[in-house]
């Protein structure tokens, strides 16, 4: 009789599935996952004590690269925790650009999940479709920061500049002639927001399509269908938050039980799942993109209407404006002072959490009336999920682990930070 | 709004009698301060309680108060003088942000750690699975020992590191750095080379000074 | 009766044909495919890529070396040096930006009281050797000089919005 024993397996750091830089220890009997032990950390920077070295306005374009799939929602925390702590009254047209933009980067980030988990489970169509939608928001992205990803467009006190009144144009080729162009353009005619209501129109069918190639397919379905089941009381236990959560049937959404900005004027469901299977996590996030894509296009019939000033007037917090600046000798040193030493943050301790596309992302802010924060620390909400592999895995086999690992969205940026 | 933390307050207060060191209410944000011994129980009563109900462990972060209100600092490091106040009666500290998402509310808890030399704490990873990792994250980066814990090992950083980087006496640039020797074909360490420069410095101002 | 319908739905592979059907509908569509170098996806007026200096119409170099972009810079990436030039004015001897650290956040041109340092729509720029990406100030003004048309014509558009 030969002797059997468990071996160990390394998954990563370099497997493409394992979405980045995550070095996974596996404990295998046969083909069934014994204990999976995560080591991460490959991505750390150390973003928390660069940002204790920082003034608050330098650690903007930071947040981006957390989760770098989500931009401007990490943004969003981390700003609107200065804000909590500083009383920094925010426009109400700044308040409605965060909602659409941060609804934006939510179909952002659930197009990259469905393409990349797609591809993790044999659906390799998914990712193309998903990316030539997400090539239209980054379009916005662009548009409205002059990055495609790391935007640093939020700031304390509001937005960096209003939305552009045009957008950028294709322009003729040897493979795309004057009247192809044309076609091109069409929807590039009128300002930001006239392309984004022509993307939120067109969007739901586009959903309506993944959904034709995934949700009844019977691959799909074998592979996700009973896959990393998580019952409500263990996902609290575990801290899942987002659609990690609401899979498992919580209905927790902070959008609706907490409501930062104008999340309360705007009109929007939150959907749940039943079983706490990847298939639900899946219909969740199918689900919240449509409601995203709902909640934009309240946004857009808003901000048409009311235009007014995108960041607060009080310029201990936010520059003037560049035509005051030039002009008016105190502006002038508000700028200097803005741009060197920063501005102060009395001194004190807040949490503001938002409702990123992953789950609750929180900044944890420690001034001590200094022009840097004390401390900052950013709870991711993959940190948690991930932490929780081992009891996912469980009893599973190797190749549920990918699922599981794409159903869990994971992105280094924030785990590692 | 402000009512409710009133309320609730109170009600924390009852129920946890002797333990609570202190009790805040700022910018909407209960600060509850438990002392290290009998967290434990503390923290079994705020899950476990009728009336409190946090049943999540929303985020579990080290702290270290060692340079609390230095009014400046060059290249990076912290500079104190007299004038310069610390609140904090203890070097390193743990802050739990606990919610409860049965009455949509949260909470943070502190506790301080009591030896500065070798900070001790409670592990709650019986009563919160979540605080697993944390707790390892707090671990790797300030050096605090989570008693209890089942698997205190580093998390984020390299493997075989030396230090706890968090810590605010740990330079921003390191101590070592690591490069690719062609003559020896492996990666080596090194002691760093980097300058440290910081172009602005961090400053402290009169009390209320950003307000208008 | 359900059962024996969905049973026809499995046994038929449905679901998988109307998969196909969408992939098929695709293969007949506008091909959303743009095919770089030869042609470039549309550019924002705000986009941020490689930096440059600019001058005034009459030569001058705008930059006046108050140092703004160095302190506001997250990364460190700039370094400057200050002289007073024969003439008495304020000006740069060293400007150096370290495009390896640069996270092209836009701050630079943010903080810049003069319009002097901008980032342009240029993004194809490379280095073949260590060093090739540490941008001095001829460099700098070089590429300000071939892009000023462009450049200038970004701010105008921009003016309003700032």
């Amino acid at each position: 009789m030969a002797e059997i024993k468990n071996y160990t397996m390394n998954f990563g750091p370099q497997h493409p599935a394992a979405h980045g830089v995550l070095r996974l220890v596996l404990e295998l009997d046969g083909e069934v996952v014994e204990r999976a032990d995560p080591h991460i950390g490959l991505l750390h920077r150390g973003t928390e004590k660069l940002a204790e070295h920082k003034t608050f306005l330098q650690s903007v374009p930071y947040m981006d690269r957390l989760d770098y799939v989500s931009m401007m929602c990490n943004e969003h925390a981390y700003v609107m925790a200065i804000e909590k702590l500083a009383g920094i009254e925010v426009p109400l047209r700044a308040q409605y650009i965060r909602v659409m933009f941060d609804e934006i980067t939510r179909i952002l980030n659930h197009l990259l999940w469905l393409g990349a988990s797609g591809i993790d489970l044999g659906a390799m169509t998914m990712f193309f479709y998903t990316f030539r939608e997400r090539e239209d928001l980054l379009d916005v992205y662009e548009a409205v920061s002059g990055a495609r990803m790391h935007a640093a467009y939020y700031r304390p006190g509001g937005v960096y500049r209003d939305l552009p009144d045009s957008m950028a144009q294709y322009a003729p080729s040897k493979y795309h002639n004057e009247s192809a162009v044309k076609r091109m353009n069409e929807n590039r005619q009128g300002s930001l927001l006239d392309f984004l209501e022509d993307f939120c129109n067109r969007f739901p069918a586009c959903v309506d399509e993944y959904e034709t190639l995934l949700t009844d397919n019977r691959i799909w379905k074998q592979r996700t269908v009973g896959i990393g089941v998580v019952t409500p009381e263990r996902a609290l236990a575990m801290g899942f938050t987002g659609p990690m959560l609401r899979g498992s049937g919580v209905e927790w959404d902070l959008r609706k039980k907490q409501p930062y900005e104008v999340y309360d004027r705007v009109d929007f469901d939150i959907a749940v799942g039943v079983e706490g299977d990847c298939y639900d996590r899946y219909l969740v996030r199918v689900e919240e993109m449509r409601q995203s894509n709902r909640i934009i296009k309240q946004c857009i019939d808003w901000l048409r209407k009311n235009p007014g000033p995108v960041i607060t007037e009080n310029h201990k917090f936010a520059p003037p404006k560049r035509e005051a600046m030039k002009q008016d000798m105190e502006e002038l040193i508000h700028h200097f002072k803005l741009f060197t030493e920063g501005f102060h943050v009395p001194a004190g301790e807040v949490y503001s959490a938002v409702e990123h596309p992953k789950g609750e992302f929180g900044i944890y802010l420690v001034s001590d009336g200094a022009n840097k924060p004390y401390r900052m620390k950013i709870r991711a909400p993959g940190f948690p999920h991930l932490a929780s592999l081992n009891e996912m895995t469980r009893g599973h086999m190797l190749a549920d682990v990918v699922a599981i690992i794409g159903t869990q969205d994971i992105v280094f940026g924030e785990i590692d930070r | 709004m402000a009512d409710d933390l009133n309320k609730l307050g109170e009600s924390l207060k009852q129920l946890l009698a002797d333990k609570v060191v202190s009790l805040e209410s700022r910018l909407g944000e209960l600060t509850l301060v438990v002392s290290a011994e009998g967290m434990l129980e503390v923290f079994q009563r705020l899950r476990d309680d009728e009336h409190l109900r946090y049943d999540q462990l929303v985020d579990l972060c080290g702290m270290d108060y060692s340079a609390y209100g230095s009014v400046t600092s060059e290249d990076g490091r912290y500079l104190r003088d007299e004038e310069g106040v610390n609140p904090h009666s203890q070097r390193f500290a743990v802050v739990y942000h606990l919610l409860s998402v049965a009455r949509n509310s949260r909470l943070r808890v502190r506790v301080y750690a009591q030896d500065d030399a070798a900070p001790m704490l409670d592990s709650v990873q019986g009563i919160w699975s979540a605080a697993n990792w944390f707790e390892r994250e707090a671990f790797d980066m300030y050096g605090i020992v989570f008693l209890g814990h089942p698997d205190l090992r580093r998390l984020l950083t390299d493997y075989g590191f030396v230090g706890n980087p968090f810590r605010k006496d740990f330079p921003l640039s390191g101590n070592v750095e690591m490069h690719y020797d062609p003559e020896l074909k492996r990666v080596v360490y090194a002691p760093v080379t980097v300058e440290p420069r910081e172009i602005t410095p961090r400053v402290i101002r009169e009390e209320n000074y950003s307000r208008r | 009766m359900a059962k024996i319908s969905s049973f026809f739905k499995s046994f038929l592979l449905l679901e998988l044909l109307k998969g196909m059907a969408v992939t098929g509908k695709h293969f007949f569509a506008h091909k959303v495919t743009v095919q770089y170098p030869d042609e470039k996806t549309p550019q924002s007026f705000r986009f941020r890529g490689l930096h440059a200096q600019r001058r005034y119409p009459n030569g001058e170099e705008r930059c006046i070396a108050c140092k703004l972009c160095e302190a506001v810079c997250p990364a460190l990436a700039i370094k400057i040096e200050v002289a007073e030039r024969e003439d008495g004015s304020r000006r740069t001897t060293q400007y150096d930006i370290d495009l390896t650290k640069c996270i092209f956040c836009g701050f630079c041109e943010e903080s810049c009281p003069v319009d002097a340092i901008v980032e342009t729509r240029v993004f194809e720029y490379h280095g073949e050797k260590r060093g090739d990406l540490y941008y001095t100030k001829p460099m700098l003004l070089a590429v300000g000089d071939k892009h000023e048309a462009q450049i200038a014509k970004d701010r105008a558009a921009d003016a309003k919005y700032r």
